[in-house]
């Protein structure tokens, strides 16, 4: 079963992402409010799927992301943030990030993000 | 003169990055839409929060803050709505009124850019006295209702 990590500093934004992704065969391992917590559960769990804000308190996203990749290169990493400008998402998308959202996301576009994520094998 | 068309115009065109972010939000995650009443502009001495307030302060090309600030029965009725709880903890609601925050602060960088810098909400109930706006500042407040509930966006620029 695909594992997915939850990385985001609002509990609401944990609980509504896992909730969206009832109904997926998907185990949740983890969910964390900041990137420090995150590279300790990527490193201990290695989950296939990660979504991760950038915005976030101890270390932001895309520190955690370039964190990640050196742990954990595999893990499909969904960015899912309030920065809606585009050179953020690019340079997620740079640092080896498989998916990008803006905030706010409702449940059909997180639905959709996530058939393609696990659809394509990349 | 000039100078006062200048800021008329930079008043309305900041309210108006605000007010379609508040809009984009109630609209994608609710199907709900928002109304916005006329922004204006207040003294910082003059203002009063809501119930529950998330903040960002705001660096790099812009100095200053926004506020998203709420009457407690909004932000229950949108967790109930986003995760199923009718009766959530306080420490729920300010993480509710910090969420919306950011990412009413945070769309904006679509306009602004990235040198439009935002940080983690700090959020708050009530009026708390410790609270210190910058003094003899204007702010614009942004008054929003849905669902006749009532909140707010403060913004504060240098």
């Amino acid at each position: 079963m695909t594992t997915v990590l939850i990385v985001d500093d609002s509990s609401i934004m944990r609980r509504t992402i896992e909730k969206n992704l009832t109904g997926y065969d998907l185990e949740v391992i983890g969910t964390v409010s900041n990137g420090v917590e995150a590279l300790e559960v990527v490193q201990e769990k290695k989950p296939d799927v990660i979504t991760l804000d950038i915005t976030m308190p101890e270390m932001d996203g895309i520190t955690c992301l370039e964190g990640i990749m050196e742990i954990h290169p595999e893990a499909k990493v969904m960015i899912i943030t309030a920065l809606s400008d585009k050179l953020t998402g690019l340079l997620a998308l740079d640092k080896g990030a498989r998916g990008f959202l803006y905030k706010p996301v409702s449940a059909e576009s997180l639905q959709k993000a996530f058939d393609k994520l696990l659809s394509r094998n990349v | 003169m000039y100078k006062m068309e200048r800021r008329r115009e930079e008043f309305e065109a900041t309210c108006k990055l605000f007010i379609d972010s508040v809009s984009n939000y109630f609209k994608v995650l609710t199907e709900v839409d928002s109304e916005m009443s006329i922004p204006y502009l207040k003294e910082t001495e003059d203002l009063k929060l809501k119930d529950f307030t998330g903040m960002i302060r705001v660096s790099g090309n812009r100095k200053g803050f926004v506020y998203f600030s709420a009457e407690k029965n909004m932000l229950v009725d949108l967790i109930s709505m986003f995760i199923g709880i009718d009766e959530p903890s306080n420490e729920d609601i300010l993480d509710m009124a910090g969420e919306i925050s950011n990412v009413v602060a945070g769309n904006v960088r679509a306009n602004l850019g990235t040198n439009f810098m935002i940080s983690v909400p700090v959020v708050f109930e009530g009026n708390p006295d410790e609270l210190q706006f910058p003094s003899n500042r204007s702010v614009y407040v942004i008054p929003i209702k849905w669902k006749n509930y009532e909140a707010y966006v403060v913004v504060g620029f240098e």
